[in-house]
């Protein structure tokens, strides 16, 4: 009864996902504490300005958990997560050598391990990303991660835009294109080590009746305007609902990594009141051009609705204002922003079974065309994971079970394992992927059948707990314009408060 | 080594490559800080037709990525480099001497149509770091076993000596390297014991003492049956290294002619000792003539502290096999090596033949000897014992696996997540072939059992290895 079922075709989903945030909109991270305080050797590491100009000769510095550095083929410095990138340039120095050497030899270098550090390199055009991390994550989901920081980079100048400007000068400095957005990649490495969506390559919902639900994308889908694409309404990091341009359906679909990267950039411009009206570009829908996006919370102060409109039209912030403020009024007129503020996140004990702790649950078929938007659904933490520290230990055990059960040559169907501290479970069918977290001395037989029990459980509140259908709309768009082929590359991607 | 694998009736054929050794060196970078002196930091390299300056680009590599990887933790050094097209495991068994192998990632050369050349595609992770990590580590072994530690040949004759002994050494070695069927076994590096009854191993106890007691010149001795431990006084980590080298190397040269039969060529002189079947397997083949001469193999054992060199006399009667080790210094005579054999031919003799004796009784007793039912995979790292089912007879070159490479190298994985902490653990995996597979640590020992039972669920299986544990492993808590 409990044998495995047969997965079937399995079919290994490449994208990255880009996270959706912890902790609230804005995320608190952003308004942290800036003192730059850190425990030593600690997993987790407080974010932080004071980072930026961190003494790369240190102690400290050194024993960081996760260091990302992001340079150009010429070998000058872009980027560096921890420490004054101008201050590595020689180490970035060396670090494109070691590229270009591997690669004189018609070679291409992948990592670099030692019993402490996986050193990890990536290329993509002009660009070359290294991670050097002290977590023993596998090879795979470093580089996703450094897919992540690129994509990220992307989002805020396109790919034909990099791709151009390195090719006309190859010493370009590309700092001038990013300054002020570090606080863009370090909201997004931080956010990486913490949510599983990104390893899961999966967005999670706001579990909602399907009614409200339906009545949410309803006002949305009323609310167009021409050159509109994309509709979302988030709160508490979740998605609550998404409404789509039908021909953009047709096309291609919206995954789940460009989602994060757009929840990361709003996440990390930290405003509160008014609206913005920003470029951005979604890499994996197009990375090429740019999207405009307007963003607004439907209920400041409290701010834990936030409303974002995509359009490819850049003149169109007016037009697709008139959308927010019509929509803002059949919330008001339906009262809708409380079916969002009653909505209850669950915890484990709410299910009703004793020995489990978390667990991450991954259906492949929600929706009609289910690989529309792979979704995924978890628990609130229990108290013993409410520490960053304990949180990002629990998910590093899933990453690895994650990892040994999808590796590419020698994937497994169901892992088991016992340890210490819990007694972890990963199985992967057909319908579904779970990761589940029991007490350490949790019996197989308990472990199943309560296994059981959630999956039942699942099955029952499948309604709530993820979206079950992308509503469409229709609007026309400009003559001569398709938000597929025209790069815009006149933006420079800097943020406007308006 | 190229397997060919048909693929399309076109007969157009995907070629499979497995992992091969790709090169091999040793440098110091002490030995040639300065520029223009590069050359001088390698000690010696494999092969030995690449062009100089390739060689001193490929050592100007490592030193980078082993200085780069410093940055990050002076203390922990890069271990490996992963490249597309192969893999380079790094060494460092004596400060500042270092040693590299470069593995070629085992590939598929998929045949393209239309006369385009075939598209290779690199099979990265079919090579476990842990695996071939500790291949390299076991060269330096064997090499310290015969030749001592390379600070001492440089001591004793500068770089001229020590590259001697490197060439002389590893140009052998390297052609016995077979890297397409390294598997965990390799990681272990353990140690087959023979099971034994109290009373047969007290007899082996005491035919050793008397034998240390009236040969006074040996030092240390360890005795073996058939390719498997009983006794030994030599530390562990040289005693492993010593075994390896005898199973794998030794004994497998001298095997054949005991096989043969009666009447064959091949059958060595019984030379006129019609009392015992004693011999040598190292040192004089054949006492009887006087004129003939002969040599012991050097070993150095005890690198770490006393650092002795010793000569190693292996005698053999039918399955027994003891070791003698006596001080190098000692001259080895050939009245030492009559009295050696007057005195252990006759008893050695004797002790084999009861072995054998025991060794049936206690099969008939405990049952006859049926196919294996479970194939496991044992290791205790505290006396390095070593038990598998799953590898059939060892032989020099190869050793044969009765399951699929693949859930091999899922053993290798468990064995990697044990191996991140010190707590007791237990992995159980169902693989897509529907195998489980089952990983038990505890207490410093390790357990891997690879169950075919399709329809098995995880309860089950569970209650299939503890059956196994009862067994086989009665006296040992493992997790339930």
């Amino acid at each position: 009864m409990h044998s495995s079922d047969n997965r079937g075709s399995w079919e290994f989903h490449p994208e990255d996902t880009l996270t959706e945030d912890t902790g609230n909109f804005p995320s608190t991270l952003a308004q942290v504490n800036f003192s730059g305080q850190k425990k030593a050797g600690s997993a987790v590491d407080v974010p932080g300005l004071a980072y930026r100009n961190e003494d790369i000769m240190s102690e400290s510095w050194r024993k960081h958990r996760k260091h990302v550095f992001v340079l150009s083929e010429a070998g000058k410095p872009i980027y560096s997560r921890y420490g004054n990138e101008e201050a590595l340039s020689s180490a970035m120095g060396v670090m494109m050598a070691l590229v270009s050497f591997v690669q004189a030899g018609g070679n291409m270098i992948q990592s670099i391990f030692s019993d402490e550090h996986t050193v990890v390199f990536l290329q993509k055009g002009p660009l070359v990303f290294v991670s050097v991390s002290a977590t023993r994550q596998s090879e795979q989901q470093l580089r996703s991660e450094l897919l992540h920081v690129y994509h990220q980079i992307v989002s805020m100048l396109t790919q034909a835009s990099i791709n151009r400007i390195f090719e006309r000068r190859k010493n370009f400095d590309l700092r001038r294109l990013l300054f002020g957005s570090e606080k863009v990649l370090d909201g997004l490495l931080d956010v990486m080590d913490s949510d599983p969506s990104f390893f899961l390559s999966a967005v999670q919902c706001l579990p909602l009746p399907s009614s409200s639900r339906d009545a949410l994308s309803h006002i949305l889908q009323k609310a167009i305007t021409p050159d509109l694409v994309f509709s979302f309404l988030i709160s508490n990091n979740r998605l609550v609902s998404v409404v789509q341009e039908k021909t953009v359906l047709e096309d291609a679909r919206l995954k789940p990594s460009d989602l994060h990267l757009l929840f990361n950039l709003i996440r990390v411009s930290a405003f509160q009141a008014g609206e913005i009206w920003t470029p951005i570009c979604l890499p994996l829908f197009n990375p090429d051009c740019y999207f405009y996006a307007y963003v607004a919370y439907l209920d400041p102060p409290e701010c834990t609705v936030c409303l974002v409109l995509l359009s490819t039209d850049k003149e169109a912030f007016y037009a697709v204002a008139e959308c927010k403020r019509k929509i803002e009024e059949a919330f008001a007129s339906q009262n809708a922003l409380q079916w969002v503020a009653n909505t209850q996140l669950y915890y484990v004990n709410d299910i009703g079974v004793a020995n489990l702790k978390h667990f991450l649950y991954k259906p492949s078929k929600v929706l009609d065309h289910y690989r529309q938007m792979p979704q995924f659904t978890c628990p609130e933490m229990e108290v013993g994971y409410r520490s960053q520290q304990e949180r990002i230990r629990l998910l590093d055990l899933y990453r690895n079970m994650y990892n040994r059960i999808h590796c590419s040559s020698r994937p497994l169907k169901l892992i088991y394992h016992s340890a210490g501290k819990e007694t972890l479970l990963a199985w992967v069918t057909s319908k579904f992927e779970m990761f589940a977290c029991f007490t350490p001395l949790v019996t197989k037989k308990s472990a199943i059948s309560e296994l059981t029990k959630l999956l039942r459980w699942l099955k029952k509140e499948e309604d709530r707990l993820f979206i079950c259908q992308l509503p469409r709309y229709s609007t026309a768009l400009h003559p001569g314009r398709s938000s597929t082929d025209r790069p815009n590359t006149s933006d420079t991607g800097l943020f406007s408060l308006l | 080594m190229l397997m060919i694998s048909p693929r399309m009736a076109s007969g157009m054929q995907e070629k499979q490559y497995a992992p091969s050794l790709l090169s091999f060196f040793i440098y110091n970078p002490k030995f040639g800080p300065r520029e223009g002196e590069e050359e001088k930091k390698i000690l010696f390299y494999h092969p030995i037709e690449i062009e100089k300056n390739e060689k001193i680009r490929n050592v100007g590599l490592c030193e980078a990525i082993v200085q780069f990887t410093r940055t990050f933790c002076p203390t922990k050094p890069a271990r490996s480099l992963h490249t597309q097209k192969n893999r380079q495991f790094f060494h460092e068994p004596e400060e500042n001497y270092w040693m590299v192998m470069v593995v070629r990632n085992p590939m598929v050369e998929k045949p393209n149509k239309d006369g385009k050349p075939p598209t290779a595609e690199y099979q990265e992770e079919e090579i476990i770091d842990s695996v071939y990590g500790s291949v390299l580590k076991q060269c330096y072994s064997m090499y310290k076993l015969f030749n001592g530690t390379f600070i001492r040949a440089f001591e004793a004759g500068g770089v001229e000596l020590l590259t001697q002994k490197l060439e002389k050494f590893f140009y052998r070695y390297l052609q016995t390297l077979h890297l397409q069927s390294c598997d965990l076994l390799d990681v272990f590096g353990g140690i087959s014991f023979f099971p034994l009854d109290k009373m047969t191993y007290l007899k082996i106890q005491s035919f050793v003492n008397r034998v240390e007691e009236s040969l006074s010149l040996v030092k240390y001795t360890a005795f073996l049956y058939n390719d498997q431990l009983i006794w030994s006084g030599l530390e562990q980590d040289d005693m492993r290294i010593l075994y390896k080298y005898l199973t794998t190397s030794l004994f497998p040269r001298h095997t054949e002619p005991e096989l043969a039969g009666r009447d064959s060529p091949l059958r060595p002189e019984v030379a006129g000792n019609l009392l015992h079947y004693g011999r040598f397997l190292t040192g004089p083949a054949n006492l009887k003539d006087p004129d003939a001469k002969f040599r012991f193999p050097k070993i150095f054992v005890n690198t770490e502290d006393s650092y002795e060199e010793l000569h190693l006399i292996v005698y053999k009667a039918m399955s027994a096999a003891v070791c003698f080790m006596v001080n190098a210094a000692v001259d080895m005579s050939r009245e030492f090596c009559e009295q050696l054999d007057s005195l252990v031919g006759p008893q050695l003799t004797l002790l084999a033949s009861d072995i054998c004796e025991q060794y049936n009784i206690n099969r008939r007793i405990s049952g006859p000897e049926k196919e294996p039912q479970f194939k496991f995979i044992y290791f205790n790292h505290m006396n390095l014992a070593e038990k598998s089912t799953i590898h059939m007879r060892k032989t020099a070159s190869v050793s044969l696996t009765s399951v699929h490479p693949d859930l091999m190298k899922i053993l290798g994985d468990i064995n990697c997540d044990f191996a991140r902490v010190d707590e007791d653990e237990e992995i159980i995996v169902k693989a897509m072939t529907d195998y489980w597979v089952v990983g038990k640590k505890s207490d410093q020992r390790e357990l891997y059992v690879i169950l075919n039972q399709k329809n098995a669920n995880l309860i089950e299986v569970n209650e299939e290895v503890k059956r196994l544990c009862a067994t086989q492993f009665n006296n040992i808590f493992f997790l339930d």
